[in-house]
């Protein structure tokens, strides 16, 4: 008779952690012990090449309440991340509804929108910010035959966060429109066929069957957008240097220089905390409102 | 079909070949001298240009003197440098033997204890001489009464005119404004919109301006030369920060009316200034000497001003210096080496000068021709005449980035005033200060 494993089984139980056993450490080295280190820093005034570094409680958080950039950072990237996660979401499933059934060219439109998301994002700050330069930009020559002045994409206080948003917006949707693509080609074909045989129109279609049943991808890819971002960097680092003036500015980029510039590493962790708490809570309320909308089933 | 896809390939291969260019954490590497050199040297710099390449070959040289030495150079984009070496500082290893850093960042550095005490380098004990060194330059070295790092160069900042927009407007590139008004009066005729019309005509169009006067670039060494002619300074040196002064307000004033009541100056945010100059856009631009490679490459017919006076108080302009360093761990044959090679770089720094950057070996400055190096000859002679160096602090950096910075750049582009900027400026450096 051989004995049947068991999860209560010790042997059994060691030998399926040993599979979880590299992931683990890298979890522990790379993400959970950083995230404690972070809180502890938080509560010190450490500076990276001070010998000692003061215990200060909670004074960090308490001058963060009271830092004017903090809060204009924050202000920053909360339009740019509702910006870009809004406009990521709504036009990737745009383009995946346009591109899912099979036909002429639908890979070459697939290849083509997918590309820009394998650009590092040093590359596409050169080429945005090549592409949005006032004077000598591709855009503003394409909007000169309509007889349009040339436009401070960059420099205007109320044009630079939607340009970066845009800029982000052809970067980065090509990687939630494949997760759409495989939520759209999960939706049984029955369904579609019932509601023909109902007599069902294309709008009506996508309104009422396609989109309900792509809830779950919808919301998946707009809660991690949003989170993705917030910690927006490298646009507002690479491409505007923060400016004009502070007008973009963002809580990572104040974060980095921080810790990194001005070596606070004790401030810069309490600024990484809160930003931290912030996306939690924001995620939050995501799940609240996702829940309170009545659950599709089919 | 063939035809799309292998222009698609060719697309997908640019922007990848693009985005490992772009990599801009990784090193640009240089092995000079033989791999089996006895004693091995690294040097770490964030000179990604051409000037990186021109010092790339003073090492060469050194290691062909010295085969028992090799140096493997290391250059990165200044902010991946920076972090780098502070992790290396930090950690108490794989610090570079040898690293640049600019003279005004020695406070934060040497009040931790990370740098190599340099007296030695000097005589009595070492072989320079500092009387081959502006006095200003080897008191910038000092840190609590000890001398911190080894001079390469003194850059900074001057003005460079477009000779044939000058000849054009019928106007002589040699003769450079004496004051501000001067100024201003050149930069009105060389501003000009699509009408032909200049900014003290009636019908002036500055929405569509096809050739500027000046630019007024990277404001912090404008705004710190022009305050320091006007008598002022962002700080009293005494712990308090002085930039809601009447000489804070005029210098700040000065650069915010040649854009919005003059009109000869774009708003610095999306403006490139560099390319207008190449394309015939822009006439005068207040520049760092680093820019001379690329007037070379754009083959620019280029002149080369002193910095003006603007002030009303006294000359100045500022400057800075590469400052060559050891970290204060360097021991053994590596430390021997490392003297070494610093005292051969400054003591060979001609063709440093053919980058732009005046020598800070004032006897090799001297030596130079400005048939050869113009920007390094005009340049040196006025840091010799009314340069001045920052103050320095251990929170410098903080103090311009985070401090005055970003408030000068909100008064140029038209987003605060003059007052509020200075204002908002004078307590944000205050709390740094404050604080440190």
């Amino acid at each position: 008779m051989t004995r049947v494993q068991s999860w209560r089984n010790g042997r059994y139980i060691a030998g399926n952690y040993l599979f979880v056993l590299p992931f683990l450490a890298f979890f522990l080295v790379f993400t959970a012990i950083p995230i404690v280190q972070a809180v502890v820093m938080s509560l010190y005034n450490w500076a990276i090449l001070a010998k000692t570094h003061p215990f200060v409680g909670l004074d960090n958080y308490v001058r963060l309440l009271d830092d004017q950039i903090w809060w204009q950072a924050l202000r920053n990237t909360t339009w740019f991340a509702f910006l870009s996660a809004g406009a990521i979401t709504i036009f990737s499933l745009f383009v995946s509804l346009q591109i899912r059934k099979p036909g002429r060219g639908r890979n070459v439109y697939r290849f083509l929108f997918y590309v820009p998301v394998v650009l590092s994002v040093a590359a596409m700050g050169i080429v945005v910010g090549w592409a949005f330069n006032t004077q000598f930009g591709l855009v503003n020559a394409l909007l000169a035959p309509l007889g349009l002045q040339p436009i401070n994409w960059l420099g205007e206080k109320e044009l630079v966060i939607p340009t970066l948003a845009l800029a982000t917006l052809w970067w980065g949707f090509g990687g939630p429109m494949l997760i759409y693509l495989a939520g759209l080609q999960s939706i049984p074909r029955q369904v579609y066929e019932a509601s023909e045989i109902d007599g069902a129109g294309r709008w009506q279609t996508t309104w009422r069957i396609t989109l309900p049943l792509m809830r779950t991808s919808i919301f998946f890819v707009l809660v991690t957008q949003l989170i993705a971002h917030i910690q927006v960097f490298g646009q507002s680092y690479l491409i505007t240097g923060g400016g004009p003036g502070r007008e973009s500015y963002t809580s990572i980029y104040y974060l980095y220089q921080t810790a990194w510039r001005y070596y606070h590493m004790g401030y810069g962790s309490a600024i990484a905390v809160s930003l931290a708490v912030f996306i939690l809570v924001v995620t939050l309320i995501q799940f609240w409102w996702n829940r309170r909308q009545a659950a599709v089933e089919y | 079909m063939k035809k799309v896809l292998a222009l698609l390939l060719s697309g997908l291969v640019a922007v990848l070949g693009l985005s490992a260019q772009a990599d801009a954490t990784k090193p640009i590497v240089l092995q000079a001298g033989s791999a089996n050199a006895k004693t091995k040297l690294v040097f770490w710099n964030g000179l990604t240009g051409s000037d990186g390449v021109t010092l790339d070959g003073i090492v060469k040289k050194f290691t062909d003197r010295n085969p028992d030495i090799s140096v493997r150079v290391e250059k990165m984009v200044w902010n991946t440098y920076f972090d780098k070496l502070l992790t290396s500082l930090a950690s108490g290893s794989g610090a570079p033997d040898v690293f640049l850093l600019h003279e005004f960042e020695i406070p934060q550095f040497a009040s931790q204890g990370v740098l190599y005490e340099s007296s030695e380098f000097f005589k009595p004990k070492g072989e320079l001489d500092k009387a081959d060194y502006e006095p200003e330059y080897i008191k910038a070295l000092n840190w609590e009464g000890k001398t911190y790092g080894v001079p390469l160069d003194r850059h900074g900042w001057g003005v460079i005119v477009n000779k044939d927009l000058f000849k054009k407007a019928g106007l002589d590139p040699a003769k450079a404004p004496k004051n501000a008004q001067e100024f201003i009066d050149l930069a009105t005729k060389l501003t000009i919109d699509k009408n032909g019309k200049h900014p003290d005509q009636a019908g002036f169009d500055d929405k569509n301006v096809v050739q500027w006067g000046t630019f007024a670039s990277w404001p912090k060494p404008n705004f710190l030369s022009t305050l320091w002619q006007y008598g002022g300074n962002w700080t009293d040196g005494k712990g308090k920060a002085t930039l809601d002064t009447p000489e804070a307000h005029k210098a700040l004033q000065f650069w915010v009316d040649l854009i919005y009541k003059y009109r000869v100056s774009p708003k610095p945010a999306g403006f490139d200034g560099w390319q207008s100059l190449a394309n015939q856009k822009l006439a005068i631009i207040p520049e760092g000497c680093w820019i001379y490679n690329f007037l070379v490459d754009s083959k620019l017919n280029f002149g080369v001003w002193e910095y003006p006076q603007f002030g009303d108080k006294k000359a100045a302009v500022w400057t800075s210096g590469h400052v060559m360093y050891m970290p204060a761990t360097e021991s053994g044959d590596n430390l021997v080496a490392a003297k070494k090679l610093i005292t051969y770089l400054s003591q060979n720094t001609a063709t440093w000068a053919t980058a732009g950057m005046p020598p800070a070996n004032l006897k090799v400055r001297a030596a130079l021709k400005a048939s050869e190096v113009p920007v390094a000859v005009t340049y040196g002679a006025s840091f010799k005449r009314q340069g001045q160096f920052d103050t320095g602090n251990v929170a410098i950096t903080e103090i311009i980035d985070k401090g005055y910075g970003p408030e000068l750049d909100s008064a140029l582009n038209g987003l605060k005033t003059v007052d509020q900027a200075l204002k908002d400026a004078n307590k944000a450096v205050q709390d740094i200060l404050n604080r440190n």
